[in-house]
């Protein structure tokens, strides 16, 4: 049997997306490939191994792959990554769509005949509700990605399966930004009465993906099984289950035993090193949306000093710092700008050794007993004594948060700066970080996406989601306005270039890598395309097992 | 024997409420905010309206005497509240994890008396001898060796050598005696490795002295077997610090499960302890920490109970008292 999906899907990539701001351009219809060529069999029980339990089932209210994972497949998006190529996006619930000639207004034409897991259909109304609640959200309901949805003005019925949204500005990345894997569609009718209690859907799964939840036991087993009522082609498993296995040895001896068929999150290079060897087993690394970058809080002295920020920035080798966290916390990556490794909006090589200590990226060359020095001098003229004491807060339970701020720690006592490590359990740590308790951290921060608008919008507005740093920037935030409403594609590409020339100027934020995580699986599994993202793709609908 | 129970009792419920206070007032002074975790902590700065929202639906913006009132009055009817985390009664949590922890410390315990004792025994039957020096090196060795990094090299040898690994799905021991007996086997080695030395070493100890005695000195003047001098004669009046030492461990062992319930993915009540406090999950944490609590004062007060049905003079000690 070959793997294919309706005919009547479309697909546009991140270039048509730019275009489509500017004119009314239908979007293009074209059947997307699915891991073509390739004989599926039906049936058979995909055993996962997830990190932990997933916090709730909220998925709106979520940023954590552990209730992504568990969530994907029930849930559907308006559109989705495209599994052949991560750049373009394919229809899901919007079998169609529409962008205005002035670009500020999208129709999506939603499917017939979809239902909910509790069988109730879908309609425009569910897509209104599930979009206003992430970018408004009720009372009681936290949105992290609400500065996806900002500049959506209006949301209205055009009909009963017509959703019509009304922009304030054009803005090129859109449709990526309402795609974003977490922004999925929830039931009106459940989930507005448990928003009134201020609970929303922490506690069920109810979605018009693939699969349904059919048992969730907390530090043991969420199974899913197929949805007979999915709108799309159906899935080829029977059913999904997760297991909570919190340590990487202990996921990665669960896969050599094939007590699981897959684990989808291994940042330690040495397990997976292992697993390598194992016959049977398929494992890739790839690089995904997820930085790591030392961030000063700005409110605090002497970080409220550019120079002091600077010299943070010049005391890191880089090099030395992929070598060193990479093969713990899969940091191995690097990029040339703010942008993803490989990104088309990467600065060149000359721009990034502009600002200080970029030049020791990775094959770049830079000195980085000069840049030290420079690190003193600057550090002296800031008026910041020897021996100045710093903390770094840090969770100790992720490498690329704790192994980072070690590290970091070790390198900025070499402009002599006394820096130490404060190793805080989860709940301590994002407390102090949330309310500006803190002189430095390490974060590792992942993205649900990797246009323009998702990278600067999440993590380097003022406004955004990300600004553990506190710093206020009107001329940077009108930049990323500037860039994100440009329709003209080489225009925009200069100004998404001059956003992060100015960002860095800044040094706000002292990029340090990007992190790629691994995954393995058995061989027996096929049909799982693997994209830049680990949030993408993983409906596992096209997933079967070759048992 | 009543009032001596009773005197136990009293002191335990007085205990309990101690450790309810105790645990109320930490959950809320350590650093971690209970609203922060609930707002998507880690998906990005969350206002400070958001986090007063979250505070008010949970109750968490009133006064603490308020809070603890009425947690003490639910708690008072066996209702530990619900868990902010899993949405659950926490007492339907803790009774859907208890089973597990139960069971591998029985096992643990089982597995440490059975092989303890009698390498304790040997042990200070043959003082000075190879099989006595081969015993204090394994119970040492024992004793040095965390019981997670028994865990992890159990888990990895097995997978190395015979492809082995720890399931995924454990069955309650109503369900499947004989496969919940060898899923929880592993663990409760892990586990018992470390009661197994202890034991072993105390039972050495009392039985040195204890064979040193005049009374044994006897015995074996009369022409008793070995087995009856060093058994009935010996062990049974020196077990008793040996019991204690079992009854502490095993109520202890409760509250010490959470690494390597970790290693195995044993879903018992350790890793809810510790998912309970990263979460700031207060009724989760509060509840459980007073379980494990009243399974200690339960434990030593077993213990009390058996040291007396042994000694008549504890007892009668404990109701002169």
């Amino acid at each position: 049997m070959k793997t294919g999906r309706p005919s009547n899907c479309g697909t546009i990539s991140r270039r048509a997306a730019l275009k489509t701001a500017g004119g009314a351009i239908a979007a293009a219809v074209a059947a997307p490939r699915w891991a073509s060529g390739q004989t599926a069999k039906r049936g058979g029980t995909l055993r996962v191994s997830n990190g932990g339990d997933p916090p709730d089932f909220d998925v709106h209210q979520s940023a954590t792959y552990l209730t992504q994972f568990v969530g994907a497949p029930c849930y559907s998006t308006l559109l989705r990554a495209d599994p052949n190529d991560y750049n373009k996006l394919v229809a899901d619930l919007a079998e169609k769509w529409d962008i205005s000639a002035d670009g500020k207004t999208v129709t999506f034409h939603l499917h017939g005949g979809v239902v909910f897991h509790d069988g109730t259909p879908l309609t425009a109304e569910d897509v209104i509700y599930s979009l206003d609640r992430i970018r408004k959200p009720p009372r009681g309901i936290v949105s992290p990605r609400k500065g996806l949805l900002g500049n959506i003005a209006s949301i209205e019925p055009g009909g009963p399966l017509t959703v019509v949204i009304r922009l304030t500005e054009p803005q090129p990345d859109f449709l990526f930004m309402v795609s974003n894997p977490y922004n999925v569609i929830v039931p009106k009718k459940v989930c507005e009465p448990l928003d009134a209690q201020g609970q929303g859907m922490k506690r069920q799964i109810v979605g018009t993906g693939p699969f349904r939840l059919t048992q969730s036991i907390d530090g043991q087993i969420y199974e899913l099984t197929r949805f007979d009522g999915y709108f799309g082609d159906k899935a080829y498993l029977d059913k999904i289950q997760f297991f909570p296995i919190k340590g990487e040895v202990e996921r990665g001896a669960a896969l050599q035993g094939k007590r699981i068929d897959a684990s989808f999150f291994f940042p330690n290079e040495a397990v997976l090193a292992t697993l390598r060897k194992v016959p049977g087993i398929t494992e890739l690394r790839r690089p995904t949306p997820t930085f790591v970058n030392l961030i000063p809080n700005v409110q605090r002295k002497p970080f409220d000093d550019i120079r002091v920020r600077e010299a943070l920035s010049l005391a890191v080798d880089r090099e030395a710092f992929i070598k060193t966290v990479g093969p713990l916390a899969g940091a191995f990556y690097h990029s040339i700008g703010l942008m993803p490794p490989g990104s088309p909006y990467s600065l060149s090589v000359e721009q990034i050794k502009q600002f200080g200590g970029y030049d020791t990226l990775p094959g770049l060359g830079g000195n980085v007993a000069a840049n030290r020095q420079r690190a003193i001098a600057l550090l002296e003229q800031a008026g910041v004594p020897k021996d100045f004491k710093i903390v770094i807060i840090t969770r100790g339970d992720l490498p690329a948060f704790r192994d980072s701020a070690i590290n970091v720690a070790g390198q900025l006592k070499t402009v002599g700066l006394d820096a130490t490590v404060d190793v805080r359990d989860t709940g301590s740590f994002y407390t102090m970080e949330t309310k500006g308790d803190f002189q430095l951290v390490a974060h590792s921060v992942a993205m649900g996406g990797s246009v323009p608008d998702q990278i600067f919008g999440e993590g380097y507005t003022s406004y955004g989601g990300r600004n553990y740093g506190n710093w206020k920037d009107d001329a940077l935030d009108n930049m990323f306005r500037e860039q994100s409403r440009e329709a003209d594609p080489q225009k925009r590409t200069e100004l998404i270039k001059k956003f992060q020339l100015e960002f860095l100027k800044t040094y706000y934020q002292v990029n340090l890598a990007w992190v790629g995580y691994g995954a393995a699986h058995l061989s027996t599994v096929k049909g799982w395309v693997a994209l830049p993202d680990i949030y993408a793709n993983m409906q596992m609908d096209k997933v079967w097992l070759d048992a | 024997m009543f009032s001596f129970i009773l005197q136990r009792l009293v002191i335990g419920i007085v205990t309990l409420f101690g450790v309810a206070v105790i645990v109320f007032v930490i959950m809320r002074v350590i650093p971690g905010d209970a609203a922060v975790m609930l707002s998507g902590a880690g998906a990005g700065v969350v206002s400070e309206e958001e986090l007063a929202q979250v505070r008010s639906k949970m109750g968490l913006d009133r006064p603490l005497v308020v809070q603890f009132g009425d947690w003490a009055g639910d708690v008072a009817t066996l209702d530990l509240g619900t868990s902010l985390r899993t949405g659950n009664p926490v007492i339907k949590d803790i009774g859907r994890r208890f089973p597990y922890t139960a069971q591998i410390v029985v096992m643990a315990t089982l597995i440490a008396v059975c092989l303890g004792i009698p390498a304790g025994v040997l042990s200070a039957r043959f003082a000075g001898t190879w099989i006595d020096r081969v015993l204090q090196a394994l119970s040492i060795g024992g004793l040095a060796a965390p019981s997670f990094w028994v865990g992890l090299i159990l888990i990895l040898g097995l997978v190395a050598l015979f492809q082995w690994s720890a399931p995924l799905l454990w069955e309650p021991f109503w369900v499947s005696p004989a496969k919940s007996l060898a899923q929880l086997f592993w663990p409760a080695l892990a586990v018992g490795l470390r009661q197994l030395a202890l034991i072993a070493r105390m039972t050495r100890s009392i039985m040195l002295e204890v064979l040193g005695e005049d009374y044994i000195r006897t015995a074996r003047a009369k022409g008793l077997s070995e087995w009856d001098v060093v058994v009935r004669h010996g062990l049974s009046n020196g077990l008793l610090p040996v019991v204690t030492l079992i009854g502490f461990e095993f109520s202890a062992l409760f509250g010490g499960l959470i690494i390597t319930e970790a290693v195995f993915s044993v879903p018992g009540l350790g890793q809810y302890v510790v998912a309970s406090i990263l979460n700031r999950d207060y009724p989760a944490a509060q509840g459980i920490v007073l379980v494990l609590a009243g399974i200690v004062v339960l434990g030593n007060l077993t213990v009390d109970l058996i040291y007396g049905w042994l000694d008549p003079r504890t007892r009668m000690r404990g109701a002169q008292a």
